[in-house]
């Protein structure tokens, strides 16, 4: 009889972590595929999309969560894959230089936490996300820094000008 | 002749005879028009009153209820066959209290004629606060050029937290726009650098063969000239 009341009493010791816990993730992990703008001639806003998978030790399925990408939060979109979430901005491509970016990701109580921060002041770093996706935006190009046309005139200039100077050369010579 | 309130209340709108009825009628009762008028201003405010109060009735019905707005902007200033196409989805809640379980669905870009390459075209969110939006970004690959017409995505939500069904509606839509082939577009854009090349390979013949006889001729006949000094 001890004995199942010390098995109970562990079982329940076991178990009760796991049942607080239930809403957040254990040991996440992450899969990203991003996408950036890279043309800026035929899009007129750059975007980022993230698209991520993340699954928990302990099975916990169609997260709320939010992300906080480039100062902004933003609530996650959540698709109709499991586990496939979605993070997408968009702005003026000045905005959304190029560089790394960070995509810190929380679930409800994180980002709750977050908001009081916010709200109070505090700093942001504070609140601990579950799991932040860095990202490499290379820019966008805006075409060729120097027209084609332009290099073949000033070439052509170049040449005009050898052959009038050497003329003028040989001229003054006779 | 009925008088309006615009009309002189001594002489009235007619005519010479009626007029000077009108000043006789004004005359011993003089007390009567102005209730008139009285009377007549405090029906307009009753009505006034009454639209108010039903306006305002029925505004309070949108306290508890969400309202979502949502609309479809593709985000290219050119579309172009084999290069990214965006399209962003924005959704408003309007109303006064959270939209549940809101989805997106896209349905209209055909997959032999459009190619996804990052993002989901059926998504949804659990939640968006009143007085919030949230926006999705899907980027496509046109397949095919030609003119396409770009309808609407359909978004489902519940307005509210009892509410017995989904409300269904649509996102705006772009309207139709042309996809220019991929050759038309490098044609005006591209750097052209090796037709320029090749321009210059063609030009070379025409400035190297005059110089190539000078070169000769001055090689052959070119004594050295006495420096004047």
């Amino acid at each position: 009889m001890e004995f199942a009341g010390k098995m109970i009493s562990l079982v329940v010791l076991l178990v009760v972590p796991f049942v607080v816990l239930g809403d957040s993730c254990l040991s996440p992990e992450v899969k990203a595929e991003t996408y950036t703008t890279t043309e800026a001639i035929v899009s007129t806003e750059t975007v980022f999309i993230v698209q991520f998978t993340l699954t928990c030790k302990n099975k916990v399925r169609d997260m709320n969560l939010y992300a906080d990408i480039n100062g902004r939060t933003l609530p996650v979109t959540k698709t109709d894959k499991p586990d496939l979430y979605q993070v997408s901005i968009s702005d003026d491509h000045k905005k959304l230089s190029s560089g790394k970016y960070e995509v810190r990701l929380y679930d409800e109580e994180g980002y709750s936490m977050l908001r009081k921060a916010q709200r109070s002041g505090e700093s942001v770093d504070s609140v601990k996300p579950v799991t932040s996706i860095t990202f490499n935006h290379p820019g966008v190009s805006k075409g060729p820094f120097v027209q084609s046309e332009f290099v073949a005139v000033v070439i052509a200039v170049l040449v005009w000008y050898f052959a009038y100077s050497t003329r003028s050369q040989l001229q003054s010579s006779n | 002749m009925a008088l309006t309130e615009g009309d002189d209340p001594l002489y009235g709108s007619g005519s010479g005879f009626s007029k000077i009825l009108l000043v006789r009628h004004v005359d011993y009762f003089p007390l009567l028009n102005t209730g008139l008028l009285a009377a007549r201003r405090k029906m307009k405010l009753w009505v006034l009153a009454v639209l108010i109060s039903f306006a305002g009735y029925s505004l309070s019905e949108e306290e508890n209820v969400a309202r979502l707005l949502a609309s479809k902007n593709v985000l290219n200033q050119y579309l172009v066959e084999g290069r990214d196409l965006t399209v962003q989805y924005t959704i408003f809640n309007i109303g006064g209290s959270a939209a549940l379980d809101v989805n997106l669905k896209e349905e209209s870009f055909p997959e032999q004629d459009f190619e996804v390459v990052k993002g989901n075209l059926n998504v949804k969110w659990e939640r968006i606060a009143p007085g919030t939006n949230v926006s999705h970004v899907v980027v496509l690959r046109p397949l095919q050029f030609g003119y396409f017409n770009f309808t609407a995505a359909e978004v489902s939500y519940k307005p509210s937290e009892n509410a017995a069904s989904a409300v269904v509606g649509f996102t705006s839509a772009p309207g139709e726009g042309g996809i220019v082939g991929s050759k038309d577009f490098d044609r005006k854009f591209s750097p052209h650098v090796l037709d320029w090349l090749v321009f210059a390979i063609m030009t070379l013949p025409s400035l190297t063969i005059p110089f190539l006889l000078f070169y000769r001729s001055k090689s052959r006949y070119d004594t050295p000239k006495p420096k004047k000094n």
